[in-house]
């Protein structure tokens, strides 16, 4: 990979990964019966230390889990190398916070998501294939 | 929570806020069989349970808890109260009242300079020694054991601080003598760090800390077979009607008013620990003025539904905020001065039932139905769980990289780490950001620099620096960075991808920094690893995304302890020491030094696994100098 291709690789990553956060965050809060469309069909989500896969328990989670109000303190991304992605444009998101799942305690939390680009001749969206998430219990 | 867990193996994962009620209803009716009234959940607990270890759990001095209990606790008080003792003053009056409770007294904004007399009245005729509350803005930033150092040399009379602990960025502990804060405050301002900032130091008297006061074990354990006495077990009911009339406890010469926030707080724990399905708890005839240590009833008993708050002293609905949303069904409420606050009936039901949506019943008598619709929402988190580490083989793989990795890490120098990295490697590195902090003032400024927070950093060409590529400059980054010690035994992984070309996984830990300018700090970290397989069956990572944090004190209790035998949640197996006659081997086959050779022999038995001979040695040897040496070959 020449350099300028990695520079290229690292700006489409920390725009994707800009936006994916946005936009994660508020689905899961705000709008949680369209958040299963972020996910791939075979994606997996390991909460935790469940593992959930593939999109009917995936939804199902989802539907059981508390309704949310996350706050982003932080986030990071890096473009996940071709040779581990067998060419496909791919990107490491890291993202740490707070979230206050409705009845529970605040928690903080880090959570790590692979995301895929689907390119079709008509247009091409990004999709979480793998998802982990685990809260990080500690005082400030 | 940690003594706990060995009790009732499922409460850690409640206290990460995920219940499994069956467990709690399979233990009930299991006690309900024996039919012995109010007996069963705490004598199971009395037997297993010392008061020693009570104290432990709820009430150490962890800064944590501090945070949410005590210091907010002040803070709020300090700011909201205010208008009540000037408009309300009803806790200076002669009320016939036990003056422990302390927070409520309104009488704790006493000037240091005229103290003396009325600062002895101010403090409570039960109990004559005065309590000050030292706070240093900005205090967190500083070691406590410098700051002490500093403070301790520099005041006129030598102290001791009780009960040290931080909020915000505020670092408070408690003196017990008037002299003591009077001295303190004279060398406010009067020091500088090393950043040149002066200390500022602030005293006010206080209530006593509540951990050094009131509830000792004894009590705790008079408390706690009285609550075992006062529980009807088939009806999940426990009476705490007129405790300090118990005459149990009178006949013991306890002294015990719930009005009191260590007594309120320990009955909480009592009910946390022994009796979280409760239905019912009657708290009327208690001289209650606040609610405020009532506050987390709704995660102590998730299940309450009734609630009797009658014959007590709450002034103003306002109280009720405290416990507002409540899932409460029955609530008592008559024979608290704030039922005169209304005008009319209406308005106090529906003042009430503003905090309580679903209430039902009102002093015993029945609400029109609430509006309900078919929405209830779910409140159960699914349960936290250890490692998720997908099968046995991958398992295996990543459990031995990371022995490796480690190994390698925590190593004199991290150049080893050249071969696990591919060629064209990512590696970036976080630190938590708090709204209103200065990271690089934190304890984690050392990191900062590398800090890369997208959410902050918007220029391009600093994410660009930040964002460490290819594998000689990951192993010199990583080389700057403090010198550790990892602790394997805490380590939680989670495998979220494995494919033929890929292998991604999460790791959470706690390591302690072993050099540097503060003593041993403990951290804890998590890394997301990317690897894809390596020529000669290894992995080569390809992508190291690195968080770092400060570890809790309930983790710093936890780390590097003896290990203790491995629960079946945390899977990773303790790699026994490596046998000296190993080392040897590797030393008169290899020529390599002790150092290294014992290097080679903890990766060598990562990846044996098994019994070995010299002849397997030799044959590990030779790959393992090829593999993970080549660069001092």
């Amino acid at each position: 990979m020449a350099s300028s291709d990695f520079r290229m690789d690292v700006d489409l990553a920390c725009r994707a990964a800009e936006e994916f956060v946005t936009l994660y965050y508020e689905t899961i809060d705000k709008r949680r019966r369209q958040l299963i469309k972020l996910y791939m069909d075979t994606a997996t989500l390991v909460w935790n230390g469940n593992a959930i896969s593939g999109q009917a328990p995936l939804i199902e989670f989802f539907e059981m889990l508390p309704s949310s109000e996350f706050q982003v303190n932080m986030f990071d991304c890096q473009p996940v190398h071709e040779q581990a992605t067998q060419g496909q444009k791919t990107v490491l998101v890291v993202a740490h916070g707070t979230v206050k799942f409705e009845g529970n305690k605040q928690h903080y939390f880090n959570q790590n998501f692979l995301l895929t680009l689907h390119a079709t001749p008509s247009n091409s969206v990004w999709k979480i294939a793998s998802d982990c998430f685990r809260f990080q219990d500690w005082a400030m | 929570m940690e003594p706990h867990t060995q009790v009732r193996p499922h409460r850690s994962a409640e206290a990460d806020g995920c219940c499994k009620w069956t467990q709690h209803d399979d233990r009930f009716v299991g006690f309900a069989g024996k039919k012995r009234k109010g007996r069963g959940p705490f004598r199971a607990k009395m037997s297993t349970e010392g008061p020693h270890n009570y104290r432990k759990g709820g009430y150490g001095p962890n800064p944590r808890s501090r945070f949410e209990d005590e210091g907010g606790d002040i803070a709020m008080t300090d700011t909201y109260e205010l208008p009540y003792s000037r408009f309300a003053p009803y806790g200076r009056g002669g009320r016939r009242r036990d003056d422990r409770g302390g927070y409520m007294k309104g009488k704790r904004h006493v000037d240091l300079h005229s103290d003396g007399p009325s600062h002895k009245k101010a403090e409570g005729s039960d109990d004559s020694k005065p309590w000050f509350l030292v706070t240093i803005p900005h205090g967190k930033k500083y070691e406590q054991s410098w700051l002490i150092n500093v403070l301790q040399k520099a005041c006129s009379v030598p102290f001791t601080p009780i009960e040290y602990y931080c909020d915000h960025s505020r670092a408070h502990f408690y003196v017990d003598d008037a002299n003591t804060a009077r001295a303190l405050k004279r060398i406010s301002r009067t020091l500088t760090d090393s950043e040149n900032f002066k200390i500022t130091i602030l005293t006010r008297s206080c209530a006593p800390p509540v951990n050094s006061k009131e509830m000792k074990d004894t009590d705790v354990v008079h408390l706690k077979s009285c609550m075992q006495k006062r529980y009807d077990g088939s009806q999940l009911a426990l009476d705490m009607k007129s405790l300090h009339n118990d005459p149990d406890l009178l006949q013991n010469h306890v002294d015990m008013m719930l009005n009191r926030r260590s007594c309120m707080l320990a009955m909480l724990q009592i009910i946390e620990e022994n009796v979280p399905e409760l239905l019912s708890l009657d708290l009327s005839n208690n001289d209650l003025l606040k609610l405020d240590d009532l506050r987390s009833i709704s995660t102590k008993a998730p299940n309450l539904k009734i609630l009797n708050l009658s014959h007590n002293s709450l002034k103003t609905d306002r109280e009720l905020d405290k416990i507002k949303g409540l899932k409460i069904e029955q609530l008592w409420l008559e024979g608290n001065p704030l039922c005169q606050t209304f005008r009319d009936k209406t308005l106090y039901i529906s003042a009430v039932r503003e905090r309580f949506p679903k209430l039902l019943q009102l002093d015993g008598q029945e609400l029109v139905p609430p509006i309900n619709f078919d929405v209830e929402t779910p409140t159960l988190l699914p349960p936290t769980k250890g490692s998720y580490l997908q099968n046995d083989e991958i398992k295996g793989l990543v459990l031995r990289f990371l022995q490796q990795y480690f190994t390698c890490y925590d190593g004199e120098d991290r150049q080893g780490l050249l071969n696990v990295y591919h060629d064209e490697a990512c590696c970036s590195l976080c630190i938590p950001y708090f709204q209103g902090q200065n990271p690089s003032r934190s304890s984690l400024g050392e990191y900062f620099k590398d800090c890369r927070n997208l959410k902050k950093l918007k220029d391009p060409s600093i994410r660009h620096k930040l964002l460490k590529h290819k594998r000689l400059n990951i192993v010199g980054f990583l080389n700057e960075l403090p010198r550790t010690q990892h602790d394997l035994n805490s380590f939680v992984v989670d495998i979220t991808a494995a494919s033929n070309t890929q292998l991604c996984f999460v790791v959470n830990g706690i390591f302690k920094e072993v050099e540097g300018p503060s003593r041993d700090p403990v951290r804890a970290f998590s890394r997301v690893f990317i690897a894809v397989p390596s020529n000669d069956g290894g992995m080569l990572l390809v992508n190291d995304g690195i968080f770092i944090r400060n570890a809790t004190t309930e983790e710093i209790r936890k780390a590097f302890a003896t290990p203790a035998p491995t629960p079946s949640s945390s899977p990773v197996p303790v790699m026994a020491s490596v046998p000296q006659d190993m080392v040897q081997a590797f030393i008169q086959l290899s020529g390599m030094n002790a150092e290294w050779s014992q290097k080679a022999a903890t990766y060598t038995l990562c990846n044996v696994e098994c019994a070995f001979s010299a002849a397997t040695v030799k044959m590990y040897v030779d790959a393992c100098a090829r593999i993970f040496f080549t660069e001092y070959a």
